[in-house]
């Protein structure tokens, strides 16, 4: 008995789920040599920067400070993890065969955006322990967790803030389609416009700051980061408030990407 | 290419504009003096001859183009210097642009006040000439980085944590080394150099302080600056000649 069903047994066995979108995109993105590599140097290069200033800070420097001063090093490396997974599909011209594999598209960008905050989060984490680990008994500084409320605020807005600039990185790269553009308009956001911001303080300044993406950093900023920035002439958003601009710049992005993506061509 | 004329439009017209809408807004100030708003555009301008540096250096691999390249020049390095030769023309003509096109955006607001700028006098030659030399070796900085490293996006990552976190890493190590009010007592200028200084004198963001504002400071801060290329070059020529293409 050869063939006594005339349906191809492929048919019937392999329907496109969202379960199945999401482990082909995974075995995509852990098959990519760079990404244990950019993780790997993320993390040492935030414990790195956090051990490195731990040694010039002076005596009675908040250790929590001092932790997430690797953020600076921590966030360049997760804009171009997200800017890289975004704009691979495109880059590399995988988008043919994965498209055609899935012709509704958008589940491939739900895929790659719990995959992105999944890879992103455990890098913060993995940053966030070893900038601590790095800092932590230092030239006795007082110690994490004096206050406990403020230390779970401050290591959970670590994390929140670089996933969701991952997320970000990834909501540009599906949208501009190729890495080095992609990376160079979110340096430009994260880092030039902010660093231009802060050089030149003033009310239109402080407004400004608070409405770009930069603003997310409140998330994990210290009560007197935070008093500091209510002082001066901008709005006050407090840290959550400066966490949602970062979330809505965020969605916005992704929603631009998604759009593109659905409407327009692939190539 | 013509990600490579993007960028550096982008440059001339980023350079233009910022100086000019600087210049407008500081134009109702009583003591308005038109050329002080020259070189508020420079910071912005370098970041796009950063990445058109990165573009230029790494466009060789990214494009493919290198195979029949280097099938055609087997002996390599002279490509490399072509290369360089190339992009430093090329980066000199949009800093002359970029700077120019700053010169050009203060005069409605000078012209609105009454004033001649006077780019002749007072450090603004220096300034200016500074300018170009800083944003032609920025260029250059990521030309040979980007010929190093070979991929775009792992040399803007280079590029960029070279030139733009590392100083906001030294703004905080310096917050976090001084004690204000240890600062205040001293009265400032008379203390000491601190090897955090000494060391940020020779990142390319320390070379461009040097070349453009401090007395004395212009030939130490190029060659600070021809250090961060050379370096970054010779990785690249080794990389070159002894090693595989791919």
């Amino acid at each position: 008995m050869i063939s006594s069903d005339p349906r191809p047994p492929a048919v019937t066995g392999h329907r496109v789920t969202f379960v199945r979108v999401l482990a082909a995109e995974w075995t995509k993105l852990s098959g990519l040599r760079w990404m244990p590599w950019l993780m790997t140097v993320t993390v040492v290069a935030a414990t790195v920067l956090a051990l490195v200033l731990s040694l010039f800070a002076r005596v009675g420097t908040p250790a929590l400070e001092l932790t997430t001063s690797g953020h600076l090093a921590a966030q360049l490396g997760l804009l171009a993890l997200g800017a890289l997974i975004g704009s691979g599909e495109f880059s590399t011209g995988t988008c043919r065969s994965t498209f055609t594999a899935v012709p509704r598209r958008l589940p491939v960008l739900m895929a790659q955006m719990l995959l992105t905050a999944g890879i992103a989060a455990v890098t913060a984490t993995l940053a966030l322990v070893g900038a601590h680990l790095a800092t932590a008994d230092h030239q006795g500084f007082p110690a994490l967790g004096t206050e406990p409320s403020q230390t779970l605020r401050i290591s959970v807005g670590f994390v929140l803030q670089l996933t969701l600039v991952a997320l970000l990185g990834l909501g540009t790269g599906a949208l501009v389609r190729s890495p080095a553009a992609a990376l160079t308009t979110l340096v430009v956001l994260f880092v030039v416009l902010e660093q231009f911001l802060v050089a030149n303080p003033g009310p239109v300044a402080d407004t400004v700051r608070a409405l770009t993406p930069g603003s997310g950093t409140r998330l994990f900023a210290d009560q007197t980061g935070l008093d500091d920035l209510a002082a001066g002439a901008g709005p006050e958003l407090g840290a959550w408030g400066g966490g949602a601009v970062l979330a809505g710049w965020t969605s916005l992005v992704l929603l631009a990407a998604a759009y593109r993506l659905r409407r327009h061509d692939v190539t | 290419m013509r990600s490579t004329w993007v960028a550096a439009l982008a440059t001339v017209a980023v350079a233009g504009g910022l100086t000019y809408l600087d210049a407008s807004a500081s134009s109702s100030d009583p003591g308005f003096d038109p050329v002080r708003s020259l070189g508020f555009a420079v910071p912005f301008a370098t970041v796009g001859l950063l990445v058109l540096g990165v573009l230029v250096g790494t466009s060789e691999f990214s494009t493919g183009n290198f195979r029949s390249t280097f099938v055609a020049v087997p002996r390599r390095l002279s490509v490399l210097a072509g290369q360089v030769l190339a992009m430093t023309v090329f980066a000199a003509l949009v800093a002359v642009l970029a700077v120019g096109s700053s010169v050009l955006a203060i005069l409605p607001s000078a012209a609105s006040r009454g004033i001649t700028p006077d780019l002749g006098g007072d450090g603004v030659l220096r300034n200016l000439i500074g300018s170009v030399v800083l944003l032609s070796g920025t260029g250059l900085v990521g030309a040979a980085l980007g010929a190093w490293v070979r991929r775009p996006v792992a040399a803007l990552v280079a590029a960029v944590g070279i030139c733009l976190v590392l100083p906001m890493v030294l703004v905080l190590a310096a917050d976090l080394v001084t004690d204000p009010l240890a600062a205040s007592a001293a009265g400032g200028s008379s203390a000491p150099e601190s090897p955090l200084e000494t060391f940020a004198r020779f990142t390319p963001t320390g070379a461009a302080d040097s070349l453009l504002w401090r007395e004395g400071g212009a030939l130490q801060g190029v060659l600070v600056l021809a250090g961060w290329v050379v370096l970054p070059l010779t990785a690249a020529a080794i990389r070159l000649s002894r090693r595989d293409l791919v």
